[in-house]
């Protein structure tokens, strides 16, 4: 939350409204605009273009799939080529196309519907990208690895421990997915602090466009389902690294897995469809030229579902040993939560009847994906049915099913990029050859996807099949070449309609309500002229500035850091994915050559993290506008909640982890794990080292507060020694923790010593790399200080302080549960 | 918290014994006196789960007094609050349903 803690006193160079190039952004047409840039726009736009690599790089690997399939048994590939094309081809595509081709669109359109002029934190949305594209570099280096993952893009334990997979190309799946989280966890705090407080005024929650509408919703579910697969993620990350045992233990490890992932997979599907839900109910207004019938309900349609979304994600595991009673309750839930999507499918439907539909380009698109959304939601209702469920688990049925749903995303998402090219082209695509996309496009869905719940009997990852389904397989096959070979007449549109496509000037759609088809296209880079407002009931520009000029005039749009820390932190993973070796009987050595990268990384990474945070900035305020119910509060601050929000999800789910696996081993079979040279005398002398430490915490906690108030009444010193005060206890916490951890070790109780011991280390382990984060930051924040910073702008104090305390919180649980109990 | 004007020439003692820098030292010296109570549990033979629920509650109390001082949020619009309850619901969630799912 470093984004803008000197902003107010900072400020860029000046320049005129509408230029490229003033406050250091270079020209368009140079490289360097696009590694510095931090506009909302230009971060849209290359989020896009890096998505559809993606889309063609998950593509590639589907049509390797479906050319194995072309006959039964071993062709083209091997099994462990097959098995890394089935894995990485659903990882890319759920997490490295789909959500972030609807987070380009997002970034570029949501800041102009809303009527902002960039997002809240505009670096901190570049690092999201930033981090975005080295998550996918990482995966992408796992194939150079001695072979990337293989076990399906579920991750489901234990294959993903090393005793199934050893390959170091694994732990880099793993590490990226981890990465892309960051990406994600930052750009949710992002967008929702943007969302929430950058609105034009008069406009409330209510009158938000659809697609904003979407993309809040979310937003929202990305922040808690994404720390949960944070959390599994960094469990499995151990597992692979340190050698622990979570997903290998007898005691439920991979119903552990299950739990984790689906409690994160279920909204996942939803945070997946949302945005291109969104897409759907803007073309189905602007192209039937009528305002969406029961807009209030769909609204209210579209809550619940983001809310239930988080309780049924056991219905991905009715083939486990959970027991009935909660799968039964989870077959309520699944059920229930087809009643809202109804809603939504029936408000559509009724939009188009009583408009006058006009089916350019991207209608068909989003009619199609209704299409394919009701067939993927119906054939998904018999997954939902326990007794069903037992016989289509892991078929090719569920395979088809979702990629009726999930690909009827994509299906709207492109039907959102025809949408809005004009928008953001300044230039018209041709239509005949966007119908004839939508043709070939639709045709060759139904053949690859269709004929997968013709041969639903196949299981799913397995390349033998009988025979007698040959046909259909071949079908399908050629349905994936008509569908890939579609894709390239949009990419060949668009690239030809940059040039000599008819330009648009502003708004080409006759019926489009919504504020970005108000400005010119492009729109300028500050977006506006004046200061957006709907207060009057429709949309307005007022002057509200003494002098007459624009608000945000000074607003900066160029940082070289983001990119860079994005690069040490892909050098920084890339160096853990090798460090240790890790065999079947636990931690082997450490890989030296991978350790100096890991260094490296590091040692880049706090440089580059100390320049971002040393950087004059000036990000756009807004302070007109509806921000209810967050009135009042300061944005970086509630950026910072927001982050805590998620990082309650983060501890939580690994502390469920804990209380999951000692209630599968019998709650009292579990062996608390204490220091080892107070063995043997009351419980309350094994904790010694843990109650010294939750005195030096507490004490921390309360010398951060006391900074902040000597901040306020502008004593330096008393600031200074409050901070210093923190940071030597923060010292002290991981001094103690050495010694607690150093004696263990010493006495061959590591993490693989037994499950006790991994869940020991994991969880004190995430604890301790929260506590030595706080201490990094506050050694830069005292820096800060003893330079003069804080004394009239004390905010960075007390957002640290927030998350100080949060860590002090969570030892509060971890003390008693780890050493007490 | 509440916006006002600060004493910028105050010393060190006035600053800590401002009605703010009270609050904030009760508050700690409720937090020490929680924290090393606990040990008061094991000696009242309440047997593991009255220890279990004891140390919980306690934990829970401290837990409310570091978020209400000083996370601050007794000041702050009740909307964080709310949203950081939701999100411990949200664990807690996962926790019990995964947890009954064995049982």
């Amino acid at each position: 939350m470093t984004e803008t803690a000197d902003s107010t006193d900072a400020h860029g160079s000046g320049g005129d409204d509408h230029g490229d190039d003033h406050d250091h952004l270079p020209g368009k047409y140079t490289v360097k605009r696009w590694l510095v840039t931090t506009n909302h726009k230009d971060i849209g736009i290359l989020y896009i273009l890096t998505s559809l690599f993606f889309f063609v790089f998950g593509g590639v690997l589907a049509l390797l799939i479906r050319m194995q399939l072309w006959t039964p048994g071993e062709g083209l590939l091997s099994g462990f080529a097959y098995g890394q094309s089935v894995t990485a081809h659903g990882l890319l595509m759920v997490f490295f196309f789909l959500s972030p081709v609807a987070v380009g669109l997002a970034n570029y359109i949501v800041p102009l519907q809303i009527g902002a002029d960039d997002l809240a934190f505009p670096r901190l949305n570049a690092l999201s990208y930033w981090l975005y594209l080295a998550a996918g570099g990482l995966f992408a280096v796992s194939f150079f690895q001695g072979g990337s993952f293989e076990g399906g893009w579920t991750l489901y334990a234990p294959l993903s421990v090393p005793t199934f997979t050893p390959e170091v190309g694994a732990t880099s799946v793993m590490l990226a997915l981890g990465m892309f989280v960051i990406s994600v966890t930052l750009g949710s705090v992002n967008f929702l602090t943007t969302i929430h407080t950058m609105k034009a005024d008069g406009m409330g929650l209510w009158n938000m466009p659809m697609f904003t509408w979407t993309v809040l919703l979310t937003i929202w579910m990305m922040l808690f389902a994404f720390a949960a697969l944070l959390a599994a993620v960094y469990l499995l990350a151990a597992d692979r690294i340190i050698a622990s045992q979570y997903f290998l233990a007898e005691e439920g490890g991979s119903l552990l897995w299950g739990h984790l992932f689906w409690f994160f997979g279920h909204p996942e599907v939803y945070i997946v469809f949302f945005p291109a839900l969104g897409v759907m109910l803007e073309t189905f207004q602007t192209f039937s030229g009528r305002r969406l019938v029961g807009r209030k309900w769909v609204i209210i349609a579209m809550v619940l579902i983001a809310v239930q979304s988080f309780l049924v994600w056991m219905h991905h595991m009715f083939l486990t040993t959970i027991n009935l009673e909660i799968k039964t309750i989870m077959m309520a839930t699944t059920i229930a939560i087809s009643l809202p999507f109804d809603l939504l499918v029936f408000a559509m439907i009724y939009t188009l009847v009583k408009g006058k539909v006009r089916f350019n380009t991207p209608f068909l698109f989003n009619l199609g994906a209704l299409v394919l959304f009701i067939i993927g939601g119906i054939t998904g209702v018999f997954l939902g049915a326990i007794v069903l469920d037992y016989e289509f688990r892991g078929t090719y049925w569920v395979v088809a099913h979702f990629h009726y749903v999930m690909v009827a995303g994509a299906t709207a998402l492109f039907g959102g990029l025809y949408y809005w090219y004009p928008k953001i082209t300044g230039r018209m695509y041709d239509e005949f050859l966007g119908r004839l996309h939508f043709i070939l496009y639709f045709i060759g869905f139904n053949a690859v996807y269709f004929s997968q719940f013709a041969v639903w009997e196949m299981p799913r990852r397995v390349f033998e099949y009988s025979t007698g389904l040959t046909l259909w397989n071949q079908i399908g096959t050629v349905g994936g070449f008509v569908l890939g070979a579609s894709m390239f007449i949009m990419f060949y549109n668009f690239a030809k309609s940059l040039k000599t496509g008819p330009q648009v000037d502003g708004n080409p759609w006759k019926y489009s309500r919504t504020a970005e088809w108000s400005i010119p296209s492009p729109p300028p880079l500050e977006n506006w002229t004046g200061v957006p407002s709907y207060e009057s009931g429709k949309l307005e520009y007022v002057d509200r500035s003494p002098d007459g000029g624009h608000e945000e005039a000074h607003a900066d749009h160029a940082s070289i850091w983001p990119v860079l820390i994005a690069a040490s932190t892909f050098v920084f993973f890339l160096g853990l994915s090798g460090i240790s070796d890790v065999g079947p009987t636990g931690f082997e050595g450490v890989n030296t050559g991978y350790a100096a990268i890991t260094g490296l990384g590091a040692l880049a990474l706090l440089g580059s993290a100390a320049g971002l945070g040393n950087e004059r900035f000036l990000a756009p305020e807004q302070p007109y506008g509806m921000k209810w119910p967050f009135d009042g509060i300061e944005k970086t601050k509630l950026g910072t909640w927001f982050f805590l929000y998620s990082d309650v999800v983060v501890f939580g789910a690994v502390i469920s982890a804990f209380i999951f696996i000692r209630i599968h081993m019998g709650w009292g079979e579990y062996e608390t794990v204490g220091p080892n040279s107070m063995s043997g005398l009351l419980p309350e002398a094994m904790a010694l080292p843990g109650l010294i430490n939750t005195f030096v915490l507490v004490t921390s906690s309360f010398t951060i507060i006391l900074a902040l108030v000597f901040a306020k009444h502008q004593h330096k010193k008393g600031m200074l020694a409050s901070m210093t005060a923190t940071w030597v206890l923060g010292l002290t916490f991981m001094v103690v923790k050495y010694f607690e951890w150093a004696e263990k070790f010493d006495a061959g109780q590591g993490p693989s010593y037994a499950i006790e011991y991994s869940v020991y280390f994991v969880t004190t382990g995430l604890h301790g790399v929260h506590v030595v984060l706080g201490l990094l930051v506050l050694a830069f924040l005292i820096f800060k200080g003893y330079t003069g910073s804080y004394m009239k702008d004390h905010r960075a104090i007390e957002n640290f302080g927030l998350y100080w305390h949060f860590v002090d919180i969570v030892w509060v649980f971890l003390f008693p549960l780890f050493y007490l109990l | 918290m509440e916006e006002h004007n600060y004493d910028t020439d105050a010393t060190w003692k006035e600053v800590l014994l401002t009605d703010e820098g009270k609050v904030y030292i009760g508050v700690y010296v409720a937090l020490m006196v929680l924290a090393a109570s606990k040990f008061i549990l094991f000696e009242a033979g309440i047997g593991y789960w009255g220890l279990f629920t004891g140390l919980m509650v306690m934990a829970a109390a401290k837990t409310a007094l570091i978020v209400a001082y000083f996370q601050h949020l007794r000041w702050e619009p009740r909307i964080l609050t709310y949203l950081y309850a939701t999100s411990l619901f949200a664990v807690l969630l996962l926790m019990a349903a995964a947890s009954y799912s064995i049982t």
